[in-house]
């Protein structure tokens, strides 16, 4: 078992890379770079554009434990009940992957998915048994030099997904990674790499669960490759608890007339940056961004988005809705990019925020830039406030208390975004965590 | 006159309104109202336009961009122009808005549970509202479509209106303020909405309707009229003086009284 110890240095980058069962040998070269780049990239400055809003320079990531393993299970029933809950109710699945801390604990996948050629492991398991999997395409959509972060994800991930789906395989059921942290002062670092080859068909749900810790950091990437002509709806659940940190980085590659509609629900962890990305290079690729937020108490939420149009006749359309509550404060930050060359484009960008208290705070920044000199259609809107008084006048003169009509008009805020979502156990998951954010009480400013 | 009524029917739900004077945006807009509608009784408010006919409805329920700046509002020997709108329904006062607001993403089912369970004050299972509503629904000719969409969302005029009789149905209140629900609505709707509403109006209803112009009066007779100008009530009387409007016109009447012509910058209409 490795002993990594404290901070992300030399000694412990060697300690880990010596540990047993760890996945050095092919990608050992790899982690070196990104050690080195990680040592010479600095802090992200809240003088960029990229990271004006969150401010890291007294981030102390000397304080955080690089790896912290945990024994793996046999079969679901040597999980530990907290994990079992924390997957919840999802429903039927073809697929499950517990990481618990540092170690993937079980990786399981339905053996009707596995005799079509379906791959779902662990990356670490991929790495030992089919490196050239990972070629092209771990760190290939998220290099490693992207940021200091990513640097340090690069050279210090443990665990991780993997799934690969053949050409014209259709997946019904959808696939369910859990990332679950209970070791306070741990980093992790959730990585999924989803490929869909040409016509394949997938869900993937992504979840980050842990109790309240005193602190933890978990650096994220998300990596899609969806292959022509293929359709991959991708969730993401962020469900941390206070004292996290997260970041995350994901970027989906969209082939010809690929299908990519995500689902981003970020409702935990104390700062979430979340950046989320499609490049539509395929000529009639559609992409569907989803994202909905709700901040309490301190919570500090950076949203960036970008739709990437480089092929012609494609499609985008990105809708966050916020609700912000107590001194939390959000940012939304999002670009429409249309190429040079990329013909009859469709983008729209919406988002929008209600603030419950009058502490509380959102911003929304759109942003078009349209490099080709072809008609486009692209719409952006956004919107930051209270509750409106006339919808509340409405619902209180028909006899509904305040807390009531707030709560009526935050769930109709985001049934726009529920409406959109197909897998009735998201939108039920969905619901509960929204009706648990109603129900917190609210701190005194 | 006013106390008299009220220790004499404490078993009646009747809403008093007394001297009341109100403004907007530090405009006085109600200048000295005084009003009794019992329960069972049916008022109508006729008058031009931006002589405080929707403030007088707005203030009763209590929107708070209204200042009551003296006067009082009693429903049920209690007085009420402290208390919170909810408050005033959860008592039995139900407005029908002029203008109704849009709620995105709440199913008029919904919102009408959630509006039934707080003026009753009891849970209700959702099959037995349901049964509830469809009892309404088919009273009112409201199609099923109607209360599975997001409320008043992409309504059409007549919608807006039907929806406003149907939670007045459901919620049934002792006191209605029906404002200017003829409004904006062509024959046909019109005379569903009215039809509606006259099938409601009995012992147990009592309605203030608020109207600009008489052809509502068509399909409801109301006990009392009174015609409001200026912030005021400048007459009342019975149902006759309808006719006598139609004849003469808010500016015949006007000149009877001994009132100033209407000055033409107020000539708006009311606010929402």
């Amino acid at each position: 078992m490795p002993e990594a110890g404290i901070g992300f240095k030399r000694e412990a980058f060697d300690a880990l890379m010596a540990g047993d069962g760890f996945d050095a040998g092919s990608l050992h070269r790899f982690r070196e770079r990104a050690l080195a780049e990680f040592e010479a990239i600095p802090m992200p400055s809240p003088e960029t554009e990229e990271w004006r809003h969150t401010d890291l320079r007294e981030f102390d990531l000397d304080s955080y434990e690089a790896y912290r393993e945990e024994h793996p299970a046999d079969t679901l029933d040597d999980v530990k009940p907290d994990l079992l809950e924390a997957v919840g109710d999802v429903g039927d699945r073809a697929g499950l992957s517990i990481q618990h801390n540092s170690t993937v604990v079980i990786s399981h996948l339905d053996p009707e998915a596995a005799a079509k050629g379906v791959t779902f492991a662990s990356l670490d398991d991929i790495a030992h048994t089919r490196p050239n999997l990972l070629a092209n395409r771990l760190h290939a959509a998220v290099p490693s030099d992207r940021s200091r972060f990513t640097a340090l994800h690069a050279a210090f991930r443990t665990g991780g997904t993997f799934v690969h789906v053949p050409a014209g395989v259709k997946v019904d059921l959808p696939l369910q990674s859990l990332t679950y942290v209970d070791h306070d002062g741990l980093a992790v670092f959730p990585h999924s790499v989803i490929a869909l080859e040409e016509g394949a068909e997938l869900t993937f749900i992504d979840r980050y669960v842990s109790p309240d810790l005193g602190r933890a950091l978990s650096d994220a990437v998300v990596e899609i490759y969806a292959g022509p002509n293929s359709r991959l709806r991708y969730v993401v659940l962020q469900e941390w608890g206070q004292g996290v940190t997260h970041l995350s980085v994901q970027r989906a590659h969209l082939d010809r007339d690929a299908e990519v509609r995500t689902l981003a629900v970020a409702f935990g962890a104390s700062l979430g940056r979340a950046e989320a990305e499609s490049l539509l290079t395929g000529d009639g690729s559609t992409s569907e961004m989803l994202g909905v937020y709700f901040g309490t108490g301190e919570q500090h939420f950076d949203h960036r988005s970008i739709q990437d149009h480089v092929g012609s006749q494609t499609s985008s359309d990105l809708l966050y809705k916020g609700v912000m509550r107590d001194r939390s404060d959000a940012v939304y930050s999002g670009t429409v990019v249309i190429r040079q060359g990329a013909h009859k484009c469709n983008a729209y960008q919406t988002n929008r925020n209600i603030l419950l208290s009058e502490t509380a705070k959102a911003h929304s920044i759109p942003n078009l830039e349209i490099l080709s000199n072809d008609p486009v259609k692209c719409g952006h809107a956004a919107s930051v406030g209270p509750v409106d008084e006339d919808v509340l006048f409405y619902l209180q003169s028909r006899g509904i208390p305040f807390e009531e009509a707030e709560r009526l008009v935050v769930f109709g805020f985001f049934q726009e975004v529920l409406d959109r979502v197909t897998l009735p156990e998201v939108k039920g998951s969905l619901e509960r965590a929204i009706a648990a954010e109603l129900e917190r009480e609210p701190e005194e400013a | 006159m006013a106390t008299e009524t009220l220790e004499k029917k404490t078993d009646t739900a009747t809403l008093e309104v007394r001297g009341l004077h109100a403004s907007v945006e530090g405009k006085e807009i109600l200048k000295g109202i005084d009003l009794v509608v019992p329960q069972g009784e049916v008022h109508a408010i006729m008058g031009p336009n931006g002589s405080g006919k929707s403030t007088l409805a707005n203030v009763i329920m209590g929107r708070p961009s209204y200042t009551v700046t003296a006067g009082q509002i009693v429903f049920k020997g209690q007085e009420i122009t402290k208390l919170r709108p909810d408050q005033r329904a959860q008592l039995g006062l139900f407005l029908a808005f002029q203008y109704p607001t849009e709620i995105p993403g709440v199913s008029v089912v919904n919102f009408l549970r959630s509006a039934y369970t707080s003026v009753k004050g009891e849970k209700v299972s959702a099959l037995a509202f349901r049964k509830r509503l469809k009892e309404k629904m088919a009273m009112l000719g409201v199609e099923d479509q109607m209360v599975a969409r997001y409320v008043n969302q992409g309504f059409s005029g007549g919608e807006k209106k039907k929806n406003e009789v149907l939670q007045l149905a459901v919620l049934e209140p002792d006191i209605a303020i029906l404002d200017e629900t003829d409004s904006g609505l062509d024959i046909d709707s019109l005379k569903a909405v009215a039809e509606g509403i006259q099938r409601l109006i009995g012992p147990d209803l009592g309605v203030l309707l608020i109207t600009h112009y008489q052809r509502i009066l068509n399909y409801i007779t109301p006990d009392r009229i009174h015609v409001m100008m200026d912030g005021r009530i400048v007459l009342s009387g019975g149902p006759e003086l309808a006719h006598e409007l139609e004849q003469k016109g808010y500016e015949g009447f006007r000149s009877d009284l001994g009132l100033e012509p209407a000055p033409k910058e107020t000539a708006k209409g009311g606010p929402a």
